[in-house]
């Protein structure tokens, strides 16, 4: 951490991609693809052997897979640490909510719609932010700040239904255009997976495609990139629009599996927090860090949840009490940050490596 | 951070000191020019200049208050380079211990500052040589996701201690108090000079103390501060202290106009960012002219645009000052 | 290799994740039970046991307990063979997803009907978890008026919403001034920005119209961030309104009690609509001068009933706190499901729900008739009582058929 001279080095992230890039990208892409494929094997059977109430935690897993998976494009590889990605989660669900409730639109209309609003304000907040050299807290600030500001807009706003936020009419059946089956059906999953698979294969494509790999170069020195002629600009800003794109993914599918959405849960804080912790926790730069994060984090409250319900004997003046859930999950985070800087992903990539 | 001296100049030393210091000037000048306009735009929105004067001597009042919350916030960044995100889970642990110390111990509010101030400081003193210092030369996401984390659990830890039931405190011979023409709670008036008065205590302590001028070197140049023969780990054990403690004196000061609730803190944490930043991050005194700014702001806009939150407003100005003159109105100093 | 350990990892933890082995099960409630004998029923009661509402959510949830006691103890469900009410309780943490999480396996659970659940967001989001597991779900607490505008059929709420608190409180207001022989010509509403706040303004401008009361001026303020009202209290007094009406939650109306109190307004009265301070006991602890002669027009459990004050009795010596109102109405909403399985004899979710929509229950709330469901599932006959602080207690003081005391007005701030 350089305390001393000014720089025009925007936060680094960690450090392992750069052993990544030293060898050959093709075959790492494979793999890469090859796991995906995985995942969706492995996602097509899960609903087979979970209770329903199990799926609905793994529905949650697959929203913070997804919003951390966005967000590390943007941190992991673009070298931008980003502190309001709430803004784009909302983005995604107050546009999807919209085009439902108001304009009478299929939900994957908004779901479009959502990722090029995405895409715009992230390239819009990030080029004002580039172009007056703002970097480390300051450009952290100032995602907080486009976060809150947002936030604060649409709780004002009349025809976004300030705070009271939307809901998505109940249709009885199943519908894919209008993505809502019976309660508790499998097919929400099984569409989320398809989407976290979609959004897994676009951040691998990215990541080893020749823009990727200049994105890469700028992040680790931004200084040698440009003089070597790459437009540092263009390759940050990629980034940042893939990376908002991918997070708006998550609020389309949050407001169509939870059916409601308002203000304080589509822009809040707390939010851009979740982005944030689950691809720290499971490594940020790497392509599978976010999702193992996510099936580590989002179950947690659920688990402290169930723990408290029923305490050992030993801890019995803990049940019923509050905010034991969020301490663990605090103590997790400052546990792995400290011990695991890289995340689980990360550290064990760097393990192997050593090896 | 990028200098503050001209790039090219070649007027001889004296004037470029002398256009240094108009620089400062003409940037005040502007925010109170701004601020005249917005003022007299507002008493007409008001149609009073009753509520216009009210609302000015409030925004001064909780201009105050805000920089009070941000005095530790701003020093830790100064220093430390870490946006402390636990800065407002502190001050409301100190409203916490002030109720303990006035319901349980039986203490008028003030008298509970000699409690928790030092209470505060040994607990960051603490924080930081156990879970920062071994990681400040880690990348700053990672030490801004522990000052997260233990928002969260000082958050937390109050709500499973406390319960989330809103507590409250009083201040023994709290009345209003005509000023100006507005009438303004005396704890109010009594937080307002406390700010001032940590103000000038924490520039006098890095002004005129050995330690001080240790903490500044530091932050300026952490390695020709170690070259020295500074213990920098020492000294950011010191800041994080110190910032913590200023934390616990606004939570003392506020406690009699303030609902004591776990989530307390969160609120604050808000404006204290914007005012560290309007401010210039690391200025002391400027977190005195950045908190009179927003509280102006809230005030002012609540008049103007009646149905918005007047929160609204801030960020917008928060942006930009962003984009504008991130050094804010002062600049950075330590 | 690296990527494979990730995925290895999810994969592991995913599939160890899957304890229990269940099939992929269709939506649905319960078993449902044609039959007449059955020896349990189940019902859920969902409220927030932790986050910052726990304290209301668990005595929410202690209440509903009660109830479920109660019926019991009366001997069960008759048309069922005598079958005992079960409770399970859910914890919503507060939160919209938790809540749609814990609805989810309280009916996977077998629960016949759900109540709850303290807040509006986590309120919608159940509402729509149960329409579409077509499970009765009975609001106890939760004002929003556009939960009930969805066209749902399986939600019903207990509790007036907010625009009818707000005609109600200007009708009381009114009704008051004219009793008393002071007349009141000019209101200042003063309301907390979002929804709930604008619905109990917009009801109240509705009443106040009719009732030939000028509600002047109208101010607006963001609930969470506002820390000192004194701007907003001077204006009320630059203009010369004879009483203040506040529409807000604890913290910020206690902030303008405070404000009240400093700039010193010349006002008959400060009469809080739908607010969440004024008829606290909290309240009285934390004004200036003890919140005195403040009043609340808002629904409260009604002191007269004799029912009411035996429940209270039995909470306060079972759970050693005073019951708060939001307990109360979900004892209530616990006796109107138990009543209607009992009027439909049967566990199927569906004919339980048809008899909710036809209950005639005596509430132990302040009413103005029996529970009576409207098309949306709103019950039409909730009713507001306006209450007063005096003497350091809040007292029920209007209309007079249901006051302990008589209401003092004109009640200015600050003169004790």
């Amino acid at each position: 951490m350089t305390a001393t001279a000014p720089s025009t080095r925007s936060a680094p992230a960690s450090a392992p991609l750069t052993g990544q890039l030293t060898s050959t990208p093709r075959v790492r892409g494979r793999l890469d693809y090859a796991l995906v494929l995985g995942v969706l094997v492995l996602g097509a059977a899960l609903p087979f052997f979970m209770t329903t109430s199990q799926m609905a935690i793994a529905n949650r897993v697959l929203v913070f897979a997804i919003m951390g998976v966005g967000w590390n494009v943007m941190a992991g590889f673009g070298g931008m640490f980003s502190f309001g990605h709430a803004a784009y989660f909302g983005i995604g669900a107050y546009a999807t909510a919209y085009s439902v409730v108001h304009l009478g639109l299929s939900p994957w209309v908004g779901l479009l719609a959502g990722m090029v609003l995405a895409a715009a304000a992230g390239v819009g907040i990030s080029y004002l932010a580039l172009r007056y050299k703002l970097t480390g807290a300051y450009y952290t600030m100032s995602t907080f700040a486009f976060a809150e500001a947002l936030r604060l807009f649409v709780q004002g706003s009349e025809p976004l239904r300030r705070t009271v936020g939307f809901s998505i009419p109940v249709q009885q059946g199943s519908s894919f255009a209008g993505f809502q089956f019976p309660a508790g059906s499998p097919w929400y999953w099984w569409i989320g997976v398809v989407l976290l698979a979609i959004c897994l294969l676009a951040t691998i494509a990215f990541v080893h495609s020749r823009t990727g790999r200049f994105t890469l170069a700028v992040r680790d020195d931004d200084a040698a990139a440009a003089a070597l002629g790459i437009d540092v600009l263009r390759h940050k800003l990629v980034a940042v629009a893939l990376s908002a794109a991918i997070t708006s993914v998550a609020g389309m599918f949050y407001v169509q599996y939870y059916m409601f959405v308002d203000p304080s849960i589509a822009f809040g804080a707390h939010t851009s927090n979740d982005a944030i912790i689950t691809a720290v926790v499971g490594g940020t730069g790497t392509i599978w860090g976010p999702v193992v994060g996510a099936v580590i984090m989002a179950p947690l409250s659920d688990l402290v949840a169930g723990f408290l319900r029923n305490p050992p004997p030993a801890l019995d003046w803990l049940a019923g009490q509050s905010g034991l859930d969020i301490i663990v999950y605090a103590v997790i985070l400052i546990l792995v940050v400290t011990l695991l800087p890289k995340g689980i992903v990360g550290t064990i990539a760097a393990r192997r490596r050593k090896q | 951070m990028t200098t503050t001296l001209p790039a090219t100049d070649t007027s001889p030393p004296g004037a470029r000191t002398t256009a240094r210091l108009s620089e400062k000037s003409r940037v005040l000048l502007v925010t109170g020019g701004v601020l005249l306009v917005v003022a007299v735009v507002a008493g007409l929105r008001a149609g009073s200049g009753a509520v216009l004067t009210q609302a000015l001597v409030t925004g001064v009042l909780t201009g105050g208050i805000y920089s009070l919350v941000a005095m530790g916030l701003t020093l830790i960044y100064g220093v430390l380079h870490i946006i402390n995100f636990a800065n407002g889970s502190l001050v409301a642990l100190a409203l916490y211990l002030t109720l303990v110390c006035v319901q349980d111990l039986g203490m008028h509010p003030y008298v509970a500052l000699v409690v928790v101030m030092p209470a505060m400081f040994l607990l960051g003193a603490l924080l930081q040589a156990t879970l920062l210092n071994p990681v400040m030369k880690a990348p700053i996401q990672i030490q801004l996701l522990i000052t997260i984390g233990l928002a969260l659990a000082i958050e937390n830890g109050l709500l499973l201690a406390f319960g989330p039931n809103p507590r409250s405190v009083a201040l023994p011979g709290n009345t209003g108090v005509r000023v100006l023409g507005a009438t303004v709670e005396l704890s109010r008036i009594w937080a307002f000079v406390g700010a001032l008065v940590i103000v000038a205590l924490l520039a006098l302590l890095l002004q005129r103390t050995r330690v001080g001028t240790e903490i500044r070197a530091v932050a300026a140049n952490p390695e020709g501060a170690r070259l020295v023969g500074i213990d920098i780990r020492w000294i950011y054990v010191l800041t994080f202290g110190l910032g913590a403690m200023a934390a616990g004196a606004a939570g003392v000061l506020v406690s009699p106009f303030t609902t004591i609730e776990p989530t307390t803190g969160a609120v604050f944490n808000l404006t204290a960012f914007v005012v560290v930043v309007l401010g210039g991050m690391g200025n002391v005194p400027g977190a005195l002219v950045g908190g009179l700014v927003v509280g102006l702001t809230e005030q002012l806009a609540g008049l103007i645009l009646p149905s918005q939150s007047p929160l609204l407003a801030v960020f917008v100005v928060f942006l930009v000052v962003l984009f504008v003159r991130p050094r804010g109105v002062f600049g950075r100093s330590a | 290799m690296r990527a494979w350990s990730g995925a290895g990892i999810a994969g592991l933890a995913l599939t160890l994740a899957a304890c229990s082995g269940s099939a992929v099960s269709a939506a649905g409630g319960g078993e449902s039970s044609t039959g007449e004998s059955v020896d349990e029923v189940l019902i859920g009661a969902l409220h927030p046991l932790t986050g910052s509402n726990a304290a209301d959510g668990q005595q929410m949830a202690n209440a509903a307990q009660l109830a479920v006691d109660a019926v019991n103890e009366a001997g069960g469900i008759a048309s069922l063979g005598g079958a005992d009410l079960v409770l399970e309780t859910g914890d919503t943490q507060g939160t919209p997803e938790t809540g749609q999480s814990e609805a989810t396996r309280l009916i996977e659970d077998g629960a016949v009907a759900l109540v709850g659940t303290f807040q509006s967001g986590t309120s919608a989001n159940v509402a729509s978890v149960a329409e579409r597991n077509q499970v009765p779900f009975v609001m106890d607490v939760s004002a929003l008026d556009e939960i009930l505008e969805q066209g749902y059929q399986y939600s019903f709420r207990l509790q007036p919403n907010a625009s009818l608190m707000g005609e109600q409180g200007a009708a009381a207001l009114a009704a008051l001034a004219e009793d008393s022989g002071t007349p009141v010509d000019q209101v200042a509403f003063l309301y907390e920005q979002g929804n709930y706040g604008a619905a109990v303004y917009e009801g109240f401008q509705a009443a106040a119209d009719e009732a030939g009361i000028t509600v002047d001026p109208v101010i607006s303020y963001d609930a969470t961030a506002v820390s000192d009202m004194t701007t907003q209290i001077s204006q009320v007094a630059a203009s010369g309104a004879d009483v203040l009406a506040v529409a807000g939650y604890y913290r910020d109306s206690l902030l303008a009690a405070q404000a009240v109190d400093t700039v010193k307004p010349d006002l008959q009265a400060v009469f809080g609509v739908a607010n969440g301070a004024y008829d606290q006991p909290a309240f009285v602890a934390d004004a200036p001068s003890g919140g005195e002669g403040y009043f609340d027009a808002n629904y409260h459990w009604d002191v007269t009933n004799p029912d009411a004050v035996a429940l209270a009795e039995l909470y306060e010596e079972t759970y050693g706190e005073p019951i708060r109102t939001s307990a109360v109405l979900t004892y209530d909403a616990v006796m109107v499901v138990a009543g209607a399985i009992e009027e439909a004899g049967s566990t199927d979710p569906t004919a339980i729900r048809d008899a909710i929509a036809d209950t005639d229950y005596e509430p132990l709330v302040v009413s103005q008739g029996l529970v009576s469901f409207d098309e949306t599932g709103q019950n039409t006959n909730a009713g507001i009582v306006v209450m007063q602080v005096q003497d350091a207690a809040v007292t029920q003081v209007f209309p007079n058929e249901l006051a302990e005391a008589a209401y003092r007005f004109p009640a200015a701030p600050g003169a004790s």
